[in-house]
């Protein structure tokens, strides 16, 4: 192990680069081999051992772009051994290894980041957003990057020291358990915002009520006609409809509705 | 001169903006419930009204975070680009709305007409997205040639060329989008009477539900978890508006949620 901690934070950083180039042939490969560059040109001092390992590292490669620096470490892990000519390793391990890691690492890291913690982020945020709390976007980008940041930097040492067993380490995350609870964490924000936040205000129903109940009132079938609401248009999103089509069935709904003065 | 600026602003935010959602970083800044405030802060700051463009910049980027929040940059997926609608959203109907700052009803219609727009450019940021992908994959191919011919720079040159192109793309789109959209916008709203900007102020206060909807959509499995989130809203609509209490109850319901699923495999294990 010779690569140093600050060669392997270098690397880290260049993974934020990852997908300037991203294509449809390789799709993250040059990313990838600029982001490991620098601890190849350490590794192979030979010109012609690292021009081979350029060669072997431009290829095909994608995954969750917040786990690919676990990917690069152990790449790197193995591309030293290789280097220092122990028998299990050979190019087309190296290449087998950074397939299936980079493969499962995307099924986790997507489903973790992109299908619950943004997801619950983003939610969390417009409970604030919609209290009209200036420091939202800094609520957003702090609690979302805290994790993002955590694996990306951590993630190359993890990588690097535990080569292939770096998916033991993974696996004490609990990552479906995690995954569940933000959802649950989600349905609840989101049971908030809808009676609250979907501003529809009809005169009918409440025309009998006291002025002392009225805004009580009002507050209770708003609350029902948005349940009603968002029923209807899940319903409709389940039934593969497009949520353009919804948003535009909502404009005319609307303003006919309020053509009639059922919403005012 | 100052529609010249103010385009030049929006279409510098637009690149950096679209940057972060693929190519750099990616800490977010591109989610519309950052970018969409951002914007409105900015322009408002230049323009001498950051609290209207604030407000304007968290009403957008709340329907616009949720709509496109099932879209997923997955494997060859491009989705829409939310973070261009967001900034033009914000631009077009701050810049239009702003002859209109003690209008309410024609201003609002104009953040509704903006946002309305928007959402057909975040689908047109796509095929754009698309197109430089496909420039990048003939950079790919140059570069692997070069590569074979030993020269290693072109990884370096060829990579970051990729984050050049996606910035140029975002800046290009957003200052012809609000140098020429604006007029446009004011036009429409010009054209609308009283009674149609009512309108249009209601369906303001009614698009949240489509992005409650997809967002309800994608996070509820089963029936059972359908019967609680109805009760959930039932009991939050009687309840008083504070965001301290859903913020607790989902603290509580997560902690709770997770513990409970920990000790189930060790029951099945006995």
């Amino acid at each position: 192990m010779t690569l140093s901690k600050w060669l392997l934070f270098k690397i880290a950083l260049r993974s934020l680069l990852l997908q300037a180039s991203w294509n449809y042939r390789g799709m993250m490969s040059m990313g990838f081999l600029y982001s490991i560059a620098p601890g190849l040109d350490y590794i192979y001092e030979n010109q012609n051992a690292r021009e081979m390992a350029y060669m072997r590292h431009f290829e095909y490669f994608n995954t969750n772009p917040y786990f690919s620096s676990i990917v690069m470490g152990v790449t790197l892990a193995l591309e030293e051994k290789y280097k220092n000519g122990e028998k299990v390793v050979d190019p087309e391990m190296i290449h087998n290894t950074k397939e299936a890691l980079m493969t499962s690492l995307a099924a986790i890291g997507d489903g973790l980041f992109w299908d619950s913690w943004r997801p619950f982020v983003a939610t969390f945020s417009i409970i604030f957003a919609t209290a009209n709390y200036s420091l939202t976007p800094f609520v957003f980008l702090i609690l979302y990057n805290l994790p993002h940041l955590y694996f990306r930097f951590a993630g190359i040492y993890w990588g690097y020291e535990d080569g292939m067993n770096v998916i033991r380490r993974l696996k004490q995350f609990k990552f479906p358990q995690i995954r569940q609870t933000l959802r649950m964490g989600t349905l609840v924000l989101l049971a908030y915002l809808i009676p609250n936040h979907v501003n529809i205000h009809t005169p009918y129903l409440l025309s009998n009520l006291k002025y002392e109940y009225y805004l009580y009132g009002e507050k209770v079938v708003q609350g029902l006609c948005a349940l009603t609401l968002v029923t209807l248009g899940t319903f409709a999103y389940r039934e593969k409809v497009n949520v353009l089509l919804i948003s535009f069935l909502l404009l005319i709904f609307a303003l006919v509705f309020y053509h009639w003065g059922i919403f005012i | 001169m100052e529609h010249l600026n103010v385009s030049l602003i929006v279409a510098l935010i637009g690149g950096i903006v679209d940057l972060d959602s693929t190519a750099v970083v990616q800490c977010m800044i591109s989610q519309p419930i950052v970018a969409a405030p951002l914007t409105g802060l900015i322009l408002g700051a230049m323009l001498g009204n950051y609290i209207v463009g604030l407000r304007l910049g968290l009403m957008v980027g709340v329907i616009l975070q949720l709509v496109w929040i099932e879209q997923l940059p997955l494997g060859m997926n491009v989705p829409p680009d939310a973070a261009l609608a967001s900034v033009l959203s914000v631009a077009l109907g701050f810049c239009a709305g702003f002859d209109y700052i003690n209008e309410y009803s024609k201003r609002e219609v104009c953040y509704t007409v903006a946002l309305l727009v928007s959402v057909a450019l975040g689908l047109l940021g796509r095929s754009l997205d698309m197109f430089v992908r496909r420039i990048n994959t003939n950079i790919d191919s140059i570069v692997n040639q070069k590569i074979e011919d030993n020269n290693f720079s072109s990884i370096r040159i060829g990579h970051l060329s990729g984050g050049v192109i996606i910035f140029v793309k975002a800046f290009i789109f957003c200052f012809l989008v609000i140098w020429f959209g604006v007029e446009p916008v004011k036009y429409f709203t010009q054209m609308m009477s009283m009674t149609q900007s009512g309108g249009f102020i209601v369906v303001q206060g009614l698009l949240p539900a489509v992005g409650f909807s997809v967002l309800a959509s994608m996070c509820l499995k089963d029936k059972t978890e359908i019967k609680y989130f109805v009760g959930g809203i039932l009991i939050f609509t009687l309840f008083p508006q504070n965001i301290l209490i859903p913020i607790i109850a989902s603290v509580m319901v997560m902690v709770s949620y997770y513990f409970k699923k920990d000790k189930k495999p060790k029951k099945g294990k006995k």
